[in-house]
């Protein structure tokens, strides 16, 4: 029951929000805070009471949809716990980061609510049409986040946005049909070590790997990326970029590798490839940006590279790292957005070269800005290091050509030089027009950014407070391939 | 025509048809206001007249005609009582009850 | 020996103290930040003692702790105590405290001086756990973090244009190396299973191509790391920072890990062989280039930088003929003499007002202490007996000739007779001759003690020579007589040309000799021999416009796919649009079109008037009539 609840928790809130009258809209604030704070809580008391080595476990499995042999079935695994904490965190503190928001109040928390609702339950769901259900319920409010909340250009990037995703999902939607003709049934733990002839697995990989490559996403199917979050409101884009993407990536994790294992060594060539375009083909973007949301969402393409290196390798250290660069990109990527939109609330421009010497004017939020942006550039002791390295480190243990390797490991200079470059113009340097008299961090913003600010501490230091949830998870994994 | 013969149904009806021809002339020719309301009583007295006699001729127990006359009167003094309230508000606000100033509905 | 643990920790606490605080509070925290490295190199120095009479090259103390668990592989943190991280320890923190008690007088007139200790303190903390590790891993993490603290001391003073260029060149330059560490990290992960040196340095039995691949990428790491050529080019622009941190990082201890690096590795390279040479080569490149460029300037911090990459290149060439007392001890000398130098440098720039050389003169008399120290630290960097750089140097020069590298020995003479040269022009260039600058004074106290101290550790450090090589676990001797006396006629020779150039007339101002003498050796050398030109113009030139190319790209060509598959489609909705109107609208609206014109003409009978409505509805009653009639109702 804990699951449902952690689940449908914010669909409550979500209608509560929706159906405020008017004049009462801004109660929708309090609401949508305590309800994702309750949820945060329960997300804990999950973490309780997990057992690391437990595999699969508060299962809830039910007759949803008798006659097709769909189930209601959820589970959690250290990979599956990993994200859920990061949706229930980023959840909240996006929350807590629309508190200005003015318009249409009751509308716009209801959205955040449900787009937790969707959240949650891919990472949750272990039937596929629970999954696909959750997959397409995640697009409809960041849609309407992007579309109605969003930047002067919003209609054209949640439009993009849209037709792109739900281009990906109509092709895993075949595969999901193709499985459930071959194998009988819609529930992942069953389908998993099925042994699918080969063919009919490279096919079916196939779709999967559109439906998932668009998500992550990959070189070269990004374009909508930059576009989304540029127009996105800040809240949008933490949980963008801190969440969506990862569904991508999880996708591949949950579902294509323990499915469909041969295929998957088949693929992973032409994965790692694509990966290492990623990687480099991101930062030399970034390195060209001069608006401080396209520079992140940019590196984005190039950290979410790693974690398709990561997978590709199909080795233990690679997919431990894949999964912590999902975490630690989600907890950074988070403080970098919310710091560019505190940055913009106050200055009103993003444009690189106009925003200068904030650690002369604001140093607080200059400080956070270079502490976020060195996690991000993979600076050890924080959490951006652990999973480039190990991701590398299982690269160059399988059988990915070493040139690659190479390459994606130049990746790791690329960002510290496009990093460093904003740091420099943005963090340093004396105060520019824009930047002249701003106020520094509120209590609010400061207490929003303090437990990303624990988490890439802790992670980087202590590797194991991650790993130890996600390493067995990922032995289960590599043990349902029947490989290492 | 023998005038000294009984008064009978058609004298009736002629006095009628000429009392309703009277009215419909004025109905349609007069540019004030309020005689066209006159000549609309006209008409409607006309109808009267009619209603009674043929009552009394042809079925003087039932009485349907008088109660019908007697209605149909009420009614006329109803309408005739709002039409001059209307006509009187026209004035006020146009100072004409000339029927040709009013062609606010021509199409 | 719980207590090693506290020796890295106590700095680092210091740093987690002063990071958060707002800039007056950790102005007023400096003093924790002294404390804690005073207190740690007592402990340091305690534990140096317990290391000391034992020594014979054991380890004293180890305990680790995983920290990262990935399948059957366990990542450790450690730390590790033999004679190698004993030696370390003392000389970060001896170094590290004489900075910051320099730095109190220095630095008090700085704003954001809390800021500058909490940097020194991370850093601190991060190359004492460097020294201390027990695993490649926990060094490279280390490493970096270093790196970190460099890039924010270098562009400490940010506001200004070239401290920021300066930083963000040092830290991407070394993370260049940095990469090739990583590699020989994944190499040596995949090869051997493990970063513990237990494992890779002892245990393993390393193939001779694996080795040689990780001993080239972790000697990379170290180039990057310790400028060495080519990756040498931001130590000289490293010099826009605060001169004391210059002392420390940029001089003494950060620029040596990259030699640390190499010495703890050694049993890697030497299961190569080849990794030897190239790292005998790029030393003695090095070390020539370093020193031939450090004849060249006139800033003298950039004089010195120069020098520190040249004699950072002379440890390279001892550990590549395979001589660890030797490269290392002179590693240790080194950090004392180069430290004590860019000390004196800051009193010297804080006097005269400039860097320039060409515009100071005539020191020697207002600054009695600051010569005196400022001169050891010449002679032992020129290496002239008694001071430490002559012992170490000649124990590479004796290593060099038993080795039977003849050639090599013959260039690092060379280099001690170019070191000499431009020690001699430094040293007439800023103490004799007229003064130019007014109210030149001695520095305080605070200044004068630290560089008192490095300046005694210098004279007398020499005479541990042999002891230290036992100490290590090798065989110590005292110099050939014979090397000996060689490299001090070469170094003197050197000290003469310089005096000859530079000390005879000084009375004439601005002279250049070499420019007149061997003008396009001289305009190569002052272009820095167009590394800097080359890297300006083909690597970060070439990467800004590739990546402008590829965000053009990107636009047109990756997103124009897209946005043209949109707009095919819409061309066609656009011919089904087409379709619809002109075929199915043209139906309904042909429609309306004729109820419109029925109505026009219906319209004229409505004419608002109530008379001709009467008549109308008279008109039509006539006609009912009429039918009824003709009908025959």
């Amino acid at each position: 029951m804990l699951l449902s609840a952690i689940v449908f928790l914010p669909l409550a809130g979500a209608l509560v929000s929706a159906l405020l009258p008017k004049e009462r809209a801004g109660a929708a604030r309090w609401i949508a805070a305590a309800v994702t704070a309750v949820d945060l809580a329960l997300v804990a008391w999950l973490l309780l009471g997990f057992d690391v080595a437990g595999g699969m476990q508060f299962i809830e499995n039910r007759e949803w949809i008798t006659q097709a042999g769909i189930q209601y079935h959820l589970g959690v695994d250290g990979i599956s716990l990993s994200m859920l904490l990061l949706s229930a965190l980023l959840s909240l503190i996006a929350v807590i980061a629309s508190w200005k928001q003015e318009t249409k109040l009751g509308a716009y928390f209801a959205m955040l609510m449900l787009l937790e609702v969707g959240m949650n339950g891919v990472f949750l769901a272990l039937d596929f049409v629970l999954f696909y259900v959750f997959w397409e319920l995640v697009l409809v409010p960041m849609y309407f986040l992007i579309g109605t909340w969003g930047g002067p250009r919003r209609e054209y990037a949640s439009i993009k946005f849209f037709l792109y995703t739900l281009f990906g999902s109509v092709f895993m939607l075949v595969g999901i049909i193709a499985l459930y003709l071959q194998g009988g049934t819609f529930d992942i733990t069953a389908l998993t070590g099925m042994g699918f002839p080969a063919t009919f697995q490279w096919w079916v990989f196939a779709a999967f790997f559109l439906g998932f490559a668009v998500k992550v996403p990959v070189f070269p199917l990004h374009t909508w990326l930059p576009d989304a979050h540029v127009e996105a409101p800040t809240a949008a884009s933490v949980l963008l970029a801190g969440i969506m993407l990862k569904m991508g990536t999880y996708g591949f994790i949950r579902i294509a590798l323990p499915i469909l294992p041969n295929a998957a060594e088949q693929w992973s060539g032409f994965i790692a490839a694509l990966a290492v375009i990623s990687i480099v083909y991101g930062a030399a973007l970034a390195f060209a940006q001069t608006d401080l949301k396209k520079l992140v969402a940019y590196s984005s393409v190039s950290h979410m590279g790693f974690v398709m290196l990561g997978i590709a390798s199909l080795t233990p250290e690679g997919i431990n790292g894949a999964i912590a660069v999902m975490f630690s990109h989600g907890v950074v990527t988070g403080m970098l957005f919310l710091l560019v939109g505190m940055v913009y609330e106050r200055t009103h421009t993003r444009v690189i070269e106009d925003v200068s010497g904030l650690s002369v004017q604001v140093p607080v939020a200059a400080g956070l800005l270079a502490f976020a942006s060195f996690a991000s550039l993979g600076l050890p002791g924080l959490s951006g290091f652990v999973g480039e390295f190990l991701s590398l480190l299982g690269a160059w243990k399988s059988a990915i050509p070493a040139a690659w390797v190479v390459v994606a490991a130049v990746g790791v200079l690329l960002a510290a030089a496009y990093t460093l470059r904003m740091v420099q113009r943005v963090v340093l340097g004396t105060p520019s027009k824009a930047v002249e008299g701003i106020s520094d961090l509120s209590v609010r913003e400061v207490v929003l950014l303090v437990p990303l600010v624990a988490l890439t501490l802790g992670v980087g230091i202590y590797w194991d407070s991650l790993l130890r949830y996600v390493d067995p998870a990922v032995r289960a994994t590599l043990a349902l391939m029947g490989g290492s | 025509m023998n005038l000294l013969q009984p008064v009978g149904v058609v004298s009736f009806m002629a006095l009628s048809a000429v009392l309703f021809s009277l009215g419909l002339y004025g109905a349609m020719s007069r540019k004030s206001t309020v005689m066209v309301l006159m000549s609309l009583e006209l008409m409607a007295n006309a109808v009267n007249i009619n209603l009674v006699a043929l009552s009394r001729f042809t079925a003087p127990v039932e009485m349907t005609g008088q109660f019908f006359a007697v209605f149909s009167m009420v009614v006329s003094a109803a309408e005739i009582g709002l039409g001059l309230a209307l006509v009187l508000a026209l004035y006020r606000q146009r100072q004409t009850i000339e029927l040709d100033a009013m062609q606010e509905l021509e199409g | 020996m719980g207590y090693i643990i506290a020796i890295p920790l106590l700095p680092a606490i210091a740093f987690a103290i002063m990071a958060p605080l707002s800039n007056k509070a950790r102005n007023r925290a400096v003093p924790v930040s002294v404390a804690a490295v005073v207190i740690a190199l007592g402990l340091s120095v305690a534990a140096f003692l317990a290391v000391w009479p034992g020594g014979h090259g054991e380890a004293l103390y180890h305990s680790s702790a995983t920290f990262a668990t990935i399948g059957t592989v366990k990542l450790a943190a450690g730390i590790l105590l033999d004679p190698i991280s004993a030696t370390m320890v003392v000389v970060v923190t001896l170094v590290g405290a004489a900075v910051q008690i320099y730095s109190i007088g220095y630095m008090h007139r700085d704003r954001r001086i809390g800021w500058y200790y909490a940097a020194l303190s991370l850093f601190t903390a991060a190359m004492l756990l460097l020294v201390l590790s027990d695993n490649f891993l926990q060094l490279y993490m280390a490493w970096e973090v270093m790196g970190l603290c460099s890039y924010l001391l270098i562009g400490f003073w940010h506001e200004q244009e070239g401290p920021r260029k300066a930083s963000i060149k040092a830290f991407l330059t070394t993370r260049v190396g940095d990469v090739g560490f990583a590699l020989g990290l994944a190499v040596m992960y995949v090869t051997a299973g493990s970063f513990d040196f237990s494992v890779v340095l002892h245990d393993f039995a390393w193939a001779p191509g694996a080795a040689t691949a990780v001993a080239l990428l972790l000697l990379f790491g170290a180039m990057g790391k310790s400028a060495q050529v080519p990756l040498h080019v931001w130590l000289p622009d490293a010099m826009a920072g605060p001169t004391p941190a210059s002392a420390l990082i940029h001089a003494a201890t950060m620029v040596a890990a990259g030699v640390f690096l190499v010495a703890r590795a050694l049993p890697i390279f030497e299961a190569s062989g080849v990794a030897l040479t190239v790292t005998m080569l790029v030393g003695v490149t090095t070390a020539l280039v370093g020193g031939l460029l450090a004849s060249v300037q006139h800033d003298i911090k950039k004089v010195l930088a120069y020098s520190t990459i040249s004699q950072l290149g002379y440890m390279f060439i001892a550990l590549g003929a395979g001589g660890l007392v030797a490269g290392f001890y002179h590693l240790v000398t080194h950090a004392f003499f180069k430290s004590l130098l860019f000390l004196g440098a800051g009193v010297i720039i804080h006097a005269a007002h400039t860097q320039d050389m060409r515009e100071m003169g005539g020191l020697a008399k207002k600054m009695p202490v600051t010569t005196v120290t400022f001169t050891i630290g010449s002679l032992a960097l020129a290496g002239i007996f008694p001071f430490s750089g002559f012992w170490s140097k000649d124990e590479i020069l004796t290593v060099l000739w038993h080795g039977e590298h003849y050639i090599v020995f013959a260039l690092a003479l060379a280099t001690a007779f170019v070191t000499a040269f431009y020690v001699a022009r430094m040293w007439f260039r800023v103490f004799t001759g007229p003064e130019q600058t007014s109210g030149l004074k001695e520095a305080h106290l605070e200044m004068l003690v630290p560089m008192g101290v490095l300046a005694a550790v210098t004279t007398v450090i020499g005479f541990g020579s042999p002891y230290f090589a036992e100490f290590l676990g090798h065989d110590g001797e005292w110099p050939a007589a014979a090397i000996a006396l060689t490299s001090t006629a070469v170094a003197g020779l050197g000290l003469a040309l310089g005096w000859w150039a530079y000390g005879r007339r000084s009375q004439v101002l601005n002279t250049r000799p070499l420019k007149i003498r061997a003008g396009w050796v001289y305009s190569a050398l002052s272009q820095k021999l167009y590394f800097d030109l080359t890297y300006d113009y083909f690597i970060v030139g070439g990467y800004t416009r590739l990546a402008e190319a590829l965000s053009g790209f990107d636009r047109t060509v990756v997103d124009g796919i897209v946005n043209g598959s949109a707009a095919i489609w819409r061309t066609a909705s656009a011919v089904g649009e087409s379709i619809d109107r002109v075929v199915i609208d043209g139906f309904v609206n042909g429609t309306a079109t004729l109820v419109r014109a029925l109505g026009a003409r219906v319209r004229r009978i409505q004419t608002g008037r109530v008379q001709s409505y009467q008549g109308l509805m008279l008109a039509a009653l006539v006609l009912l009539m009429l039918w009824f009639v003709v009908k025959g109702a």
